[in-house]
C-alpha cells in the first residue's frame, strides 16, 4: 500500500507481534462497544464506557478511533465481514442453489447465535447509528442480493420475478433477525432456520416445494445438533 | 428568548386579540409545531435539528414550544404519533373498501405509498430519522410494523390445507419487514420518485405465499 512509504519504518523483529498486538487491541475495543451497546442502547455508550469495558486506556483507544462514531463502524464492518465469511464458506461448497441458501441462512445464524452483542450492533443497533452506520448496514444488505439472486436461474418464474424480490427477502430476514435480537432471543435464533429458509424459496420454488426443502433439511440439522 | 424568530405578520394566526377561542390557539400551535418539526428535519436530520430550527419553521415563540413539550424528543414522538395515526387511517380506510383480501392489500400498501409519496418530510421522519430518535421511539416503530401484521394474516382466511401449511408463524412478520424495508431505503436513499413503480412488486411479494407467484401477479399488475 501506498500508505505504508510514508510511516516510519516497524522496528524489524518487533513488527509482526506489534501487529498482533494492535489488531487484537482493536478487536478488544470492538467488542467492548459491541456489549456495552447491546445492553444499554448504541445512543447512551460512551467513550468511557468502553475504555472500562475492554480493560484499555483511554489513550489506546484513541490511538485506535477517533470518536464513539468512527469505533461504531468499524465494529459493524468488523461483525459483518465475518458474518459474510462464514456465509461463503459454507454456501460456497454447495452446488444445488436452495441447499446453498439454507447452508448460508445455517451460517449466518449460528454467527448471531456465537457473537450475539456483535450480530445486534450489525442488525439492530446500526439502525439508530445514523446516515453512516445505516449506509454499512445497506450494503450488509446488498451483500446477500447476489446468494439469493441465483435462484432465478433454477426457478420456473425466473424471468417474471420482480426485479426488487431479493431486497424484499432479504428485508423481511432482517426484519426478523432484527426482531428477536431486540428482544435479547440470540439463544433461540437458530430455531427460525426452517422458516426463513421456506419464507425465501417459495417466490422461485413455490410453496410445496420450498416446504419440502425447509422440513427435511429441519430433521438433519436436528439430528447434527445433537452429536 | 420570548420573541417569536419571525415578525408576527408572517406568522400563520396574528398574535394578540383575535378572537379565536384559547383551545383552537393552542391546538393550532401545537399543529404548528409539529409540521415545523417534520420541515426542521426534513432539513437537517433529527441529531442536528434543534428547537430554534422548530420554532423557527413553525414560526411561534420559544416559550409557546415549551407550553406544549418539554423537549425536542417529546415533540418528536408527538410528530411521529400524528403521522401514524393519518398513515394507519388511509391505510385501514382503503383496506376496507376492497371486498377480496387480495384487492384489499393492493389498496391498503397503495395508499401507503400515496401517502409517502405526498407527504415527503413526513415519510422521511415516519420511516428514517424515527429510527435514531431514541428508544422511545424505536419502540413504536416497532409497534407500527408489526400493527401491519393482521392485514396479511387477512389471507389466510378460507385458503387450502396445502397453503396453510406453506405459512409459518412469522410469514406476515417477514412479509411485512421485507415491505418496510423496500419503501425506506428508497426514502433513506432519497429516491421517493420510485416509490410509484414499487407498487406492483410490493403487492405481488405480499401475495405470493397465499395465491402462488403467477396468480398473485396477475393481482400485481392488474
Amino acid at each position: 500500500m501506498a500508505s505504508n512509504s510514508t510511516r516510519r519504518p516497524l522496528p524489524g523483529r518487533h513488527s509482526l507481534s506489534r501487529d498482533f498486538i494492535v489488531r487484537h487491541q482493536r478487536e478488544r475495543i470492538i467488542n467492548g462497544l459491541a456489549l456495552e451497546a447491546s445492553e444499554r442502547g448504541y445512543r447512551t455508550v460512551t467513550v468511557a464506557d468502553v475504555v472500562r469495558r475492554a480493560g484499555i486506556a483511554r489513550n489506546t483507544f484513541y490511538e485506535n478511533f477517533g470518536s464513539k462514531e468512527d469505533c461504531f463502524l468499524a465494529a459493524q464492518q468488523y461483525a459483518m465481514d465475518a458474518a459474510l465469511e462464514q456465509v461463503v464458506t459454507a454456501a460456497g461448497e454447495i452446488d444445488d442453489w436452495p441447499r446453498r441458501v439454507e447452508a448460508g441462512l445455517a451460517a449466518f445464524l449460528a454467527y448471531i447465535a456465537r457473537e450475539p452483542a456483535l450480530a445486534r450492533t450489525c442488525l439492530v443497533e446500526a439502525l439508530a447509528g445514523g446516515p453512516a452506520a445505516m449506509q454499512a448496514h445497506e450494503e450488509s444488505l446488498q451483500s446477500f442480493v447476489s446468494l439469493f439472486r441465483l435462484g432465478r436461474d433454477v426457478s420456473p418464474y425466473g424471468g417474471e420475478l420482480p426485479e426488487t424480490l431479493e431486497e424484499a427477502l432479504i428485508g423481511g430476514v432482517f426484519w426478523i433477525l432484527y426482531q428477536r435480537l431486540s428482544l435479547a432471543e440470540a439463544g433461540q435464533i437458530e430455531e427460525l432456520l426452517p422458516e426463513l429458509v421456506e419464507f425465501t424459496l417459495t417466490p422461485y420454488l413455490g410453496a410445496g416445494a420450498a416446504r419440502e426443502l425447509a422440513r427435511s433439511k429441519e430433521g438433519a440439522s436436528r439430528g447434527k445438533g445433537a452429536v | 428568548m420570548d420573541s417569536p424568530e419571525y415578525p408576527p405578520e408572517l406568522a400563520r394566526l396574528p398574535p394578540g386579540r383575535h378572537g379565536l377561542p384559547r383551545e383552537f390557539v393552542s391546538r393550532n400551535q401545537r399543529e404548528r409545531l409539529i409540521a415545523g418539526l417534520a420541515e426542521a428535519v426534513a432539513e437537517n436530520g433529527y441529531a442536528g435539528t434543534t428547537i430554534a430550527h422548530i420554532t423557527r419553521h413553525a414560526a411561534v415563540s420559544r416559550r409557546t414550544f415549551y407550553e406544549h413539550f418539554n423537549s425536542k424528543d417529546e415533540c418528536f414522538i408527538a410528530a411521529y404519533d400524528t403521522v401514524m395515526t393519518e398513515l394507519n387511517r388511509r391505510v385501514g380506510d382503503a383496506f376496507e373498501q376492497e371486498e377480496e383480501w387480495p384487492q384489499a392489500v393492493r389498496a391498503g400498501l397503495a395508499a401507503m405509498l400515496d401517502f409517502l409519496i405526498s407527504e415527503p418530510h413526513l415519510a422521511r421522519l415516519s420511516m428514517v430519522e424515527a429510527l435514531v430518535a431514541g428508544p422511545v421511539v424505536v419502540e413504536r416503530y416497532d409497534a407500527a410494523i408489526q400493527s401491519l401484521v393482521p392485514y396479511f394474516e387477512a389471507g389466510r382466511e378460507g385458503r387450502s390445507d396445502e397453503v396453510l401449511a406453506g405459512l409459518s408463524s412469522t410469514t406476515e412478520e417477514a412479509l411485512v419487514g421485507g415491505i418496510v424495508s423496500l419503501i425506506s431505503r428508497r426514502i433513506f436513499a432519497d429516491r421517493t420518485e420510485e416509490l410509484e413503480a414499487l407498487l406492483p412488486d410490493l403487492v405481488e411479494f405480499a401475495l405470493t405465499p397465499y395465491l402462488g407467484s403467477a396468480e398473485a401477479a396477475k393481482v400485481a399488475r392488474a
